[in-house]
């Protein structure tokens, strides 16, 4: 690999995948508008939910208890944007153009995650902007909202890394788009808008193993409880493991599809 | 030096299917070559071959002096390709798709901005440059796919099927584009196509293939030549059909023709044309109607297939 003209190819591609992504907003307004709908509905049916007896966090609103996990949720739909592009890419043979061009092949999986993060990103801001003109509170303030941006960043970036070797593998954006409905379960059976310590049976089980608990709740108590590097480390810790594994599927992928090339 | 493309017993298989078998091809320098046949024959498949996006499974081929398979990352950089589709990413301005392939081909941003704006008027869309491609018509979005493969003056440039959908007035364009970059550059082109007539007005040398063999290789005037003299046709009344049969068939050899028409392949030009309405005239059989066709590409893909390449044409 050229770094001279890899860094480059790596950072135009990325410019394309952003330009792609603002100029389709038919595919980025809904996922702005549905966790803010979801969050709307939620935080006016469960505001009580904090007087239960288990409730963790007693002294906060149910709108703020939902914040990290409604910018979670809104960044993971988002996430699929960036492999339904790429699977697009493959589907209307502009990736042909890439492969028959000497561009450095990493520079595509790269563009790829970078629009991913910097989507996530993005979103988040506007997110926790919105969540703020309706009086939502976070407790450690600038720093906890750097995490957070931070957090779900990463997050959008792992889980749409997985995504991206779907779309790799498959070229197809209907499979991609097809997974939504898996992260919306991905999402729901966890502690994203109730506390598993008010959850009982398989149900309870299921969202106390599942990753996404464990980054929602330390994500919360870094917006509920003030900015903590152990809880940011522990979050940051496991989407790295998810980026990791997803990163590393990703480029087996891209390797599978670049066999049948010279 | 080598020549810019040079295949031996290039083959393709996918499973039990040969699409591509043991072709042997040379392209010389500042050429237009042409690789003709109808859809599934084959010409797809060694195209990408040929541009290191599908590996053969077996033979080799060199192109710009380098091995597709070994040597695939100096191929890349030495050759342009316009896919068959106009790869093209509608959400792009043409300028801004201009400028990524410049970059993608290590052209510096103070260069590749020049060389962008020349391209941009050399395919007459400059005015065009600053709209998104999704708003470009067919042809004006295959001239652009012609600049993108032309960012980085490529040795060898790839044509695949660049006329395919697009309305004559635009096709005519296109053709004219390419005579004249392969006239003033010298740019060696390779470029496959389905339709007769533009490997006709454009290849300096033509390929045909079917099937995935090559049936037949040479300069457009060699291989229609060698399948023969013109036809004459001629369309007389019906009663003097069989008379006038006999009579033609003594002048050429009989071709076959559609019902109430009487072919004959004819050497020697308008006196040989002239000497068999004299002899028809002398059995006093009327001509209704008279032509007389040199051989076409399609002549020589039926000879050499025993099929026609536009379906049944009027013989």
């Amino acid at each position: 690999m050229n770094i001279k003209y890899s860094i480059p190819q790596a950072l135009q591609l990325s410019h394309r995948s952003i330009l792609g992504m603002i100029r389709q907003p038919q595919a980025w307004a809904p996922t702005l508008f549905f966790p803010l709908l979801l969050a709307a509905v939620y935080a006016a049916q469960f505001s009580k939910a904090v007087n239960l007896p288990e409730f963790p966090y007693p002294d906060v609103t149910f709108l703020d208890f939902i914040l990290p996990a409604c910018v979670i949720q809104g960044v993971l739909f988002g996430s699929t944007n960036s492999a339904t592009d790429l699977a697009g890419d493959i589907e209307n043979s502009f990736m042909d153009r890439l492969l028959s061009s000497p561009v450095s092949r990493s520079s595509i999986l790269i563009a790829r995650l970078s629009s991913a993060f910097i989507y996530g990103l993005v979103q988040a801001t506007i997110l926790i902007a919105i969540f703020f003109a309706f009086g939502a509170e976070l407790s450690g303030g600038v720093s906890s909202a750097l995490a957070l941006v931070f957090i779900t960043s990463f997050l959008s970036m792992g889980v749409g890394s997985f995504l991206i070797a779907i779309a790799l593998r498959t070229g197809s954006q209907e499979v991609v788009n097809s997974l939504f409905p898996i992260i919306f379960v991905f999402i729901f059976i966890s502690s994203a808008f109730f506390p598993v310590e008010l959850m009982d049976g398989w149900y309870g089980q299921i969202a106390e193993w599942n990753p996404l608990t464990w980054i929602i709740d330390w994500t919360r108590a870094i917006t509920i409880e003030g900015f903590s590097w152990k809880a940011f480390l522990q979050a940051s810790g496991i989407i790295s493991l998810i980026s990791l594994a997803g990163i590393a599927t990703s480029i087996h992928q891209l390797k599978r599809r670049l066999a049948v090339a010279s | 030096m080598s020549r810019p493309i040079e295949a031996e017993n290039l083959t393709r298989t996918f499973g039990n299917l040969v699409a591509v078998n043991s072709i042997n091809l040379t392209v010389e320098e500042g050429e237009v070559f042409g690789f003709l046949g109808p859809n599934g024959a084959g010409k797809s498949t060694a195209v990408r071959m040929l541009t290191t996006l599908l590996k053969p499974t077996g033979g080799a081929a060199r192109v710009a002096g380098f091995d597709v398979a070994s040597e695939a990352s100096m191929v890349r950089k030495k050759i342009g390709v316009a896919l068959q589709d106009a790869a093209i990413d509608p959400l792009m301005t043409g300028n801004e798709l201009l400028r990524l392939q410049a970059v993608l081909h290590g052209i510096s941003r103070h260069e590749g901005k020049q060389r962008c704006a020349e391209l941009l008027e050399r395919v007459g869309l400059t005015a065009a440059g600053d709209k998104r491609v999704g708003t470009y018509s067919g042809g004006m979005r295959r001239r652009l796919d012609l600049a993108l493969s032309l960012v980085h003056q490529p040795k060898v440039l790839f044509l695949d099927e660049p006329t395919t959908g697009l309305d004559p007035t635009s096709r005519v364009a296109l053709w004219e584009e390419v005579r004249t970059l392969n006239k003033e550059i010298g740019t060696t082109v390779f470029l496959t196509t389905q339709y007769l007539e533009e490997a006709d007005q454009l290849a300096q040398r033509i390929a045909i293939i079917d099937n995935g063999r090559i049936v037949r290789e040479g300069t457009p005037t060699k291989l229609k030549s060698d399948v023969g003299a013109p036809t004459l046709r001629v369309d007389v009344a019906e009663s003097d059909f069989e008379t006038a049969k006999q009579v033609m068939t003594k002048l050429g050899e009989e071709r076959p023709a559609r019902k109430g028409r009487i072919a004959i392949g004819l050497d020697g030009g308008t006196r040989a044309i002239t000497s068999v309405l004299k002899s028809l005239e002398d059995q006093d059989i009327e001509v209704q109607h008279v032509e007389l066709d040199e051989p076409s590409l399609d002549d020589v893909f039926a000879d050499a297939t025993g099929r026609r390449l536009e379906g049944g044409s009027d013989t």
